[in-house]
């Protein structure tokens, strides 16, 4: 479970997220969805620690990692794909996972059998550098390296950006996967279908600000959706 | 100039290239990793340097100098720990120009002390590996050949941690995108200090490893800095090979320009000039990575 309570987010003196709260529940998954530049990578980034003008609670399967450095809490099961597909471009893909795999102990453990079985065209790349593969294969070892993790708590930014249509039918294949093994997902898109599709849930936001919360049979043609995403 | 000159002067070259390249290596490594230009790095060889003949002085040179490398290299490596965390952490992420201040500020209160602790005289000390080996009508001191299998031995040493354990694996990482690898899980925090402790070992090893080969005084610092840029600039700085190829042309050139007599009063200014040359080809260096 997901808990963040008051988030909020500066860069320097400009004030991005204001007061963001939300829960997230094991095997929920909630959409946010907001215009380009409306806060979703920085309400994301905010929640893992990575950002020093974040302040506010954020607490994972009942721990509270509030004021916690991003390492620790990556190591209790919050994990972070970040936009853009990002990997380490100078390591294997091997070394892509290994880097992210500290068993917490608890449960269900990922491990590179399990990378395999889900995405076989990583293994037969897995001496490759990954700075050499391809966008949709990056996003792959980008989802792959957060699951090697264990997360309890799943955040993704925008994982779908830039894709081939048939790549962001694995990738929403994916999330059902996960969120049917309880992990909490907060999915951060601007493809709206494909997040409603596989989201429980909407928040919309706007200027940094959640403007409503809807569950996502009610989102799909809602005024709030038409309004702030124009469509 | 006769065959045994040549091997004279390549051997001397060499044994050039050995302590240089241990002390580039470690500028290298840190800059790789941390972005940052240590200008203090001469500062942590100097200390090395003079740690090393005090205590080899004190306890006699067989078993002492090895005692004092080992204090030495410690030494250097917690001075370098203690820099990490009290200037270096502040200035990470600030422009170039405001790390180099700061570890310039630190090479000079450095070079302050030693001035002050160890005075202003040249220091030297006995080869802990005496003896000398004849070949070709010339002898070679036993000690340049154990600084050459040494700085070879260390190479292999870094390289491998690099390339074959999880320490390096996450350097390596933290060279390409240190945010993801915190997001990753790996304190980047800590990894840095261990970085820059490795880096200022190897100063210190260098610094040691030098001490019966050169008088050791109170400007030596500078002296080495100057030539481990270029190293780095000739090699391309982050990159471990880059270093050792970058001391091989900075040792040799060094080596047969002091012999040649007409281009003895040139030597070092060659060592510049195939700096800038380099520089005008090919900035990153030979094996260095464009900047992102
Ligand atoms: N590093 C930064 N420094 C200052 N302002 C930023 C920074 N990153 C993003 N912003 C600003 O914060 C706002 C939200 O950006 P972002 O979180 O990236 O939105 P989204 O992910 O929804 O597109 C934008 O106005 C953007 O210009
Ligand atoms: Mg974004």
């Amino acid at each position: 479970m997901l808990k963040v309570d008051g988030l909020n987010v500066r860069y320097g003196k400009s004030h991005v997220v204001f007061d963001f709260s939300a829960e997230v529940k094991d095997g929920e998954t909630l959409a946010v969805l907001g215009r380009n530049g409306a806060g979703k990578t920085t309400t994301i980034r905010g929640i893992t620690g990575l950002l020093p003008g974040a302040s506010g609670r954020v607490i994972v399967g009942g721990t509270d990692m509030s004021g916690w450095p991003a390492h620790r809490r990556t190591r209790r099961g919050l994990a972070y794909v970040p936009s853009g597909a990002r990997c380490f471009p100078n390591l294997t893909v091997v070394e892509n996972l290994d880097i992210a795999s500290h068993a917490n102990g608890d449960g269900w453990t990922w491990n590179k059998d399990r990378i395999w079985e889900l995405f076989p065209r990583l293994e037969s790349l897995r001496h490759n550098l990954a700075g050499g593969l391809s966008g949709g294969e990056r996003q792959m070892l980008a989802v792959s390296r957060a699951l090697m993790g264990n997360p309890r708590v799943m955040l993704l930014d925008e994982p779908t950006e830039g894709l081939a249509p048939v790549l962001v039918q694995s990738i929403a294949a994916l999330l059902a996967t996960l969120k049917s093994t309880g992990v909490s997902i907060l999915l951060a898109e601007q493809n709206h279908q494909m997040a409603l599709r596989v989201a429980d849930r909407a928040a919309f936001i706007e200027k940094g600000r959640i403007v409503e919360v809807l569950p996502a049979s009610r989102a799909r043609d809602s005024e709030v959706l038409h309004r702030i995403l124009g469509v | 100039m006769t065959p045994g000159q040549v091997l004279l002067f390549t051997v001397g070259g060499l044994s050039n290239a050995a302590y240089l390249f241990i002390v580039a290596a470690g500028l290298s490594l840190v800059f790789g990793a941390l972005r940052v230009i240590n200008m203090a790095h001469g500062s942590l060889y100097m200390i090395a340097a003079f740690v090393t003949v005090v205590i080899a002085n004190q306890l006699g040179a067989g078993l002492g100098f090895w005692g004092g490398l080992l204090v030495a290299v410690a030494v250097a490596g917690a001075i370098g720990g203690v820099v990490e965390v009290l200037v270096l952490r502040r200035v990470y992420g600030r422009e170039h120009l405001v790390q180099l201040l700061g570890t310039y500020a630190v090479s000079l209160v450095v070079a302050g002390g030693v001035r002050i602790v160890f005075g202003p005289n040249y220091r030297t000390v006995a080869s802990p590996i005496p003896g000398h080996l004849d070949l070709a009508g010339y002898s070679y001191a036993s000690y340049s050949l154990f600084m050459i299998a040494g700085a070879i031995v260390i190479g292999a040493g870094v390289w491998t941690m690099l390339y074959r354990t999880n320490l390096g694996r996450n350097i390596r990482a933290a060279v390409s995108d240190p945010d993801l690898l915190n997001a990753t899980g790996v304190n980047v925090t800590r990894l840095y200090t261990t970085v820059f402790v490795i880096g200022a070992g190897l100063a210190g090893l260098g610094g040691s490893i030098v001490a019966p080969s050169q008088a050791v005084g109170s400007s030596i610092d500078t002296d080495v800095l100057v030539l481990a840029f270029a190293i780095s600039v000739i090699g391309g700085l982050g990159s471990i090979v880059g270093s050792a190829v970058g001391a091989l042309i900075v040792g040799m050139v060094i080596s047969f320009g002091l012999v040649i007599p007409q281009t003895n009063p040139f030597a070092l200014a060659f060592v510049f000039i195939i700096m800038t040359a380099v520089l005008i080809v090919r900035p990153r260096g030979l094996f260095g990575r464009p900047e992102s």
